[in-house]
Protein backbone atom coordinates (compact mmCIF):
# COMPACT_ATOMS: atom_id res chain seq x y z
CA UNK A 1 0.00 0.00 0.00
CA UNK A 2 2.78 2.27 1.10
CA UNK A 3 4.62 1.55 -1.82
CA UNK A 4 1.49 2.35 -3.97
CA UNK A 5 1.64 5.34 -2.80
CA UNK A 6 5.01 6.32 -3.12
CA UNK A 7 5.08 5.07 -6.83
CA UNK A 8 1.68 7.47 -6.95
CA UNK A 9 3.42 10.40 -5.58
CA UNK A 10 6.50 10.30 -8.38
CA UNK A 11 3.72 10.03 -10.75
CA UNK A 12 2.35 13.32 -10.20
CA UNK A 13 5.44 14.97 -10.73
CA UNK A 14 5.82 17.72 -12.71
CA UNK A 15 8.65 15.99 -14.92
CA UNK A 16 8.37 11.71 -13.59
CA UNK A 17 11.80 9.74 -13.29
CA UNK A 18 10.54 7.26 -15.87
CA UNK A 19 10.10 10.33 -18.18
CA UNK A 20 13.43 11.74 -17.57
CA UNK A 21 14.56 8.66 -18.00
CA UNK A 22 13.25 7.89 -21.49
CA UNK A 23 14.47 11.45 -22.19
CA UNK A 24 18.28 10.58 -21.49
CA UNK A 25 17.73 7.65 -23.74
CA UNK A 26 16.64 9.19 -26.42
CA UNK A 27 19.67 11.74 -25.72
CA UNK A 28 22.11 8.82 -26.02
CA UNK A 29 20.32 7.78 -28.70
CA UNK A 30 21.06 10.79 -30.73
CA UNK A 31 24.27 10.16 -29.99
CA UNK A 32 24.37 7.12 -31.58
CA UNK A 33 22.45 8.03 -34.68
CA UNK A 34 24.08 11.17 -35.26
CA UNK A 35 27.93 8.92 -35.33
CA UNK A 36 26.38 6.83 -37.84
CA UNK A 37 24.73 10.15 -39.86
CA UNK A 38 28.42 11.38 -39.65
CA UNK A 39 30.07 8.33 -40.95
CA UNK A 40 27.44 8.86 -43.92
CA UNK A 41 27.77 12.45 -44.68
CA UNK A 42 31.97 11.55 -44.81
CA UNK A 43 31.37 8.45 -47.47
CA UNK A 44 28.47 10.12 -49.42
CA UNK A 45 30.55 13.91 -49.77
CA UNK A 46 34.03 11.55 -50.30
CA UNK A 47 32.62 10.05 -53.34
CA UNK A 48 32.03 12.24 -56.58
CA UNK A 49 29.42 9.31 -58.10
CA UNK A 50 27.09 8.05 -55.51
CA UNK A 51 26.28 5.08 -55.52
CA UNK A 52 29.69 3.80 -55.71
CA UNK A 53 30.14 2.28 -59.89
CA UNK A 54 30.64 -1.02 -58.24
CA UNK A 55 27.00 -0.59 -57.81
CA UNK A 56 25.79 1.68 -60.43
CA UNK A 57 22.76 -0.67 -61.46
CA UNK A 58 22.11 -0.93 -57.68
CA UNK A 59 18.77 1.52 -57.53
CA UNK A 60 17.28 1.41 -54.09
CA UNK A 61 13.53 1.07 -53.82
CA UNK A 62 12.09 4.65 -52.70
CA UNK A 63 8.53 4.55 -53.73
CA UNK A 64 7.76 1.65 -51.54
CA UNK A 65 10.14 2.95 -49.03
CA UNK A 66 7.69 6.08 -49.51
CA UNK A 67 4.45 3.82 -49.03
CA UNK A 68 6.77 2.32 -45.47
CA UNK A 69 7.61 6.07 -44.43
CA UNK A 70 3.77 7.30 -44.75
CA UNK A 71 2.67 4.29 -42.82
CA UNK A 72 5.44 4.92 -39.60
CA UNK A 73 4.31 7.93 -39.94
CA UNK A 74 0.40 7.22 -39.20
CA UNK A 75 1.79 4.95 -36.63
CA UNK A 76 3.06 8.15 -34.76
CA UNK A 77 -0.84 9.55 -35.05
CA UNK A 78 -2.41 6.71 -33.81
CA UNK A 79 0.06 6.18 -31.38
CA UNK A 80 -0.27 10.02 -29.98
CA UNK A 81 -4.27 9.21 -29.96
CA UNK A 82 -4.05 5.90 -27.92
CA UNK A 83 -2.24 7.97 -25.54
CA UNK A 84 -4.93 11.16 -25.53
CA UNK A 85 -7.58 8.12 -25.12
CA UNK A 86 -6.07 6.62 -22.33
CA UNK A 87 -5.96 10.42 -20.51
CA UNK A 88 -9.70 10.57 -21.53
CA UNK A 89 -10.41 7.33 -20.47
CA UNK A 90 -11.72 5.91 -23.14
CA UNK A 91 -10.40 2.45 -22.86
CA UNK A 92 -11.74 0.64 -25.47
CA UNK A 93 -10.63 3.28 -28.48
CA UNK A 94 -7.35 3.06 -26.40
CA UNK A 95 -6.64 -0.66 -26.71
CA UNK A 96 -7.79 -0.25 -30.54
CA UNK A 97 -5.30 2.42 -31.45
CA UNK A 98 -2.78 0.21 -29.39
CA UNK A 99 -3.19 -2.39 -31.35
CA UNK A 100 -3.45 -0.12 -34.47
CA UNK A 101 0.06 1.19 -34.02
CA UNK A 102 1.44 -2.61 -33.51
CA UNK A 103 0.80 -3.86 -36.39
CA UNK A 104 2.03 -0.62 -38.72
CA UNK A 105 4.90 -0.85 -36.84
CA UNK A 106 4.92 -4.66 -37.84
CA UNK A 107 3.87 -4.08 -41.27
CA UNK A 108 6.60 -1.66 -41.74
CA UNK A 109 9.22 -4.16 -40.75
CA UNK A 110 8.16 -7.12 -42.86
CA UNK A 111 8.32 -4.34 -45.75
CA UNK A 112 11.46 -3.45 -44.96
CA UNK A 113 12.76 -6.73 -44.53
CA UNK A 114 11.30 -7.83 -47.93
CA UNK A 115 13.36 -5.11 -49.73
CA UNK A 116 16.63 -5.95 -47.72
CA UNK A 117 16.06 -9.51 -49.14
CA UNK A 118 15.81 -8.39 -52.78
CA UNK A 119 19.03 -6.07 -52.59
CA UNK A 120 21.10 -8.90 -51.12
CA UNK A 121 20.07 -10.86 -54.00
CA UNK A 122 21.03 -7.61 -56.11
CA UNK A 123 24.35 -8.13 -54.66
CA UNK A 124 24.36 -5.41 -52.36
CA UNK A 125 25.52 -6.94 -48.97
CA UNK A 126 27.02 -5.58 -46.08
CA UNK A 127 30.43 -6.42 -47.24
CA UNK A 128 30.02 -5.78 -50.99
CA UNK A 129 31.08 -1.78 -50.36
CA UNK A 130 31.19 1.08 -48.20
CA UNK A 131 27.56 1.98 -49.92
CA UNK A 132 26.26 -1.28 -48.96
CA UNK A 133 28.43 -1.39 -45.40
CA UNK A 134 26.46 2.14 -44.47
CA UNK A 135 23.45 1.48 -45.97
CA UNK A 136 22.51 -1.58 -43.99
CA UNK A 137 24.15 0.05 -40.25
CA UNK A 138 22.24 3.18 -40.81
CA UNK A 139 18.62 1.67 -41.97
CA UNK A 140 19.71 -1.70 -40.16
CA UNK A 141 20.11 0.44 -36.75
CA UNK A 142 16.63 2.11 -36.66
CA UNK A 143 14.83 -1.03 -37.96
CA UNK A 144 16.38 -2.58 -34.68
CA UNK A 145 15.08 1.03 -32.79
CA UNK A 146 11.75 0.05 -34.53
CA UNK A 147 11.74 -3.72 -33.36
CA UNK A 148 12.76 -3.04 -29.47
CA UNK A 149 9.55 -0.31 -30.27
CA UNK A 150 7.41 -2.64 -31.28
CA UNK A 151 8.46 -5.33 -28.33
CA UNK A 152 7.89 -2.19 -25.81
CA UNK A 153 4.55 -1.84 -27.22
CA UNK A 154 3.43 -5.25 -26.76
CA UNK A 155 4.21 -5.33 -23.32
CA UNK A 156 2.12 -2.00 -22.94
CA UNK A 157 -0.75 -3.50 -24.60
CA UNK A 158 -0.65 -6.74 -22.25
CA UNK A 159 -0.91 -4.31 -19.64
CA UNK A 160 -3.75 -2.59 -21.27
CA UNK A 161 -5.88 -5.59 -21.59
CA UNK A 162 -4.80 -6.67 -17.78
CA UNK A 163 -6.23 -3.12 -17.07
CA UNK A 164 -3.22 -1.62 -15.06
CA UNK A 165 -4.19 1.93 -17.33
CA UNK A 166 -6.23 4.77 -16.30
CA UNK A 167 -6.71 8.34 -16.76
CA UNK A 168 -4.75 8.53 -13.95
CA UNK A 169 -2.27 5.96 -14.15
CA UNK A 170 -0.87 5.68 -17.59
CA UNK A 171 3.10 6.81 -17.03
CA UNK A 172 3.89 3.87 -18.75
CA UNK A 173 2.20 4.60 -21.55
CA UNK A 174 3.26 7.72 -21.89
CA UNK A 175 7.17 6.96 -22.05
CA UNK A 176 6.25 4.32 -24.73
CA UNK A 177 4.80 6.90 -26.95
CA UNK A 178 7.42 9.67 -26.59
CA UNK A 179 10.09 6.57 -27.50
CA UNK A 180 7.72 5.46 -30.00
CA UNK A 181 6.90 9.34 -31.83
CA UNK A 182 10.93 9.75 -31.85
CA UNK A 183 11.61 6.30 -33.42
CA UNK A 184 8.94 7.90 -36.02
CA UNK A 185 10.14 11.27 -36.73
CA UNK A 186 14.31 9.95 -36.80
CA UNK A 187 12.87 7.24 -39.94
CA UNK A 188 12.49 10.43 -42.69
CA UNK A 189 15.31 12.15 -41.82
CA UNK A 190 17.47 8.65 -42.69
CA UNK A 191 14.92 7.99 -45.46
CA UNK A 192 16.06 11.40 -47.36
CA UNK A 193 19.45 10.95 -46.32
CA UNK A 194 20.24 7.24 -47.54
CA UNK A 195 17.54 7.33 -50.60
CA UNK A 196 17.62 10.77 -51.97
CA UNK A 197 21.15 12.47 -50.82
CA UNK B 1 75.91 15.28 -14.53
CA UNK B 2 74.34 18.91 -15.75
CA UNK B 3 76.53 19.14 -18.11
CA UNK B 4 75.13 16.10 -20.22
CA UNK B 5 71.47 17.00 -19.69
CA UNK B 6 72.79 20.68 -20.63
CA UNK B 7 74.18 18.83 -23.97
CA UNK B 8 71.20 17.26 -24.56
CA UNK B 9 68.95 20.03 -24.48
CA UNK B 10 71.17 22.09 -26.84
CA UNK B 11 71.56 19.18 -28.98
CA UNK B 12 67.69 18.91 -29.50
CA UNK B 13 67.69 22.70 -29.72
CA UNK B 14 70.10 22.32 -33.07
CA UNK B 15 68.27 19.42 -34.20
CA UNK B 16 65.00 21.25 -34.20
CA UNK B 17 66.12 24.30 -35.90
CA UNK B 18 67.54 22.10 -38.78
CA UNK B 19 64.65 20.22 -39.35
CA UNK B 20 62.37 23.34 -39.85
CA UNK B 21 59.53 21.06 -41.77
CA UNK B 22 55.92 22.43 -42.24
CA UNK B 23 53.62 19.48 -40.58
CA UNK B 24 49.96 19.40 -41.30
CA UNK B 25 48.01 19.30 -38.04
CA UNK B 26 45.72 16.89 -39.62
CA UNK B 27 46.34 14.28 -42.48
CA UNK B 28 42.55 14.54 -44.01
CA UNK B 29 42.92 18.45 -44.12
CA UNK B 30 45.81 18.80 -46.31
CA UNK B 31 43.70 19.45 -48.86
CA UNK B 32 40.69 21.35 -48.08
CA UNK B 33 38.70 21.12 -51.79
CA UNK B 34 38.72 17.80 -52.04
CA UNK B 35 35.33 15.86 -51.17
CA UNK B 36 36.61 13.70 -48.65
CA UNK B 37 38.25 16.86 -46.73
CA UNK B 38 34.69 18.41 -47.12
CA UNK B 39 32.86 15.30 -46.14
CA UNK B 40 35.04 14.99 -42.99
CA UNK B 41 33.71 19.33 -42.19
CA UNK B 42 30.87 18.58 -42.52
CA UNK B 43 30.52 15.73 -40.55
CA UNK B 44 32.50 17.37 -37.76
CA UNK B 45 30.33 20.42 -37.88
CA UNK B 46 27.11 17.97 -37.54
CA UNK B 47 28.72 16.12 -34.86
CA UNK B 48 29.66 18.62 -32.98
CA UNK B 49 26.28 20.60 -33.07
CA UNK B 50 24.36 17.31 -31.23
CA UNK B 51 24.99 17.67 -27.67
CA UNK B 52 24.03 21.33 -28.02
CA UNK B 53 20.78 19.95 -29.20
CA UNK B 54 20.62 16.83 -26.97
CA UNK B 55 21.21 18.80 -23.99
CA UNK B 56 18.85 21.50 -25.10
CA UNK B 57 16.02 19.57 -25.87
CA UNK B 58 16.17 17.63 -22.67
CA UNK B 59 16.90 21.08 -20.71
CA UNK B 60 13.41 22.51 -22.44
CA UNK B 61 11.55 19.02 -22.54
CA UNK B 62 12.11 19.65 -18.21
CA UNK B 63 11.51 23.38 -17.86
CA UNK B 64 8.56 22.70 -19.93
CA UNK B 65 7.32 19.95 -17.53
CA UNK B 66 7.79 22.14 -14.50
CA UNK B 67 6.45 25.47 -16.29
CA UNK B 68 3.21 23.89 -16.63
CA UNK B 69 3.03 22.03 -13.95
CA UNK B 70 3.50 25.98 -12.06
CA UNK B 71 0.78 26.99 -14.45
CA UNK B 72 -1.42 24.46 -13.32
CA UNK B 73 -1.10 24.70 -9.65
CA UNK B 74 -1.30 29.20 -10.16
CA UNK B 75 -4.91 28.54 -12.06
Amino acid sequence: MMAQTEFEMTENRPLSNAKLAVLILLGSETMLFSGLIGAFLVFRMGNVTWPPLSHADIELPRIVTGFNTLLLIISGFTMFHALRSIQQNRIILFRILLIGTGLLGLIFLSIQGYEWSQLIKNGLTLQSSVYGAIFYVLIGCHAVHVLGAVIWLVIVICMAFSGRFSSDRHIGVETCTIYWIYVVALWPILYFLVYFA
Amino acid sequence: MTRHIALCILLICVVTLILPHTLEACPACKNLNEPIARGFNWSVLFMMSMPFTVFGVIGGSVFYYYRRAHNKVKT
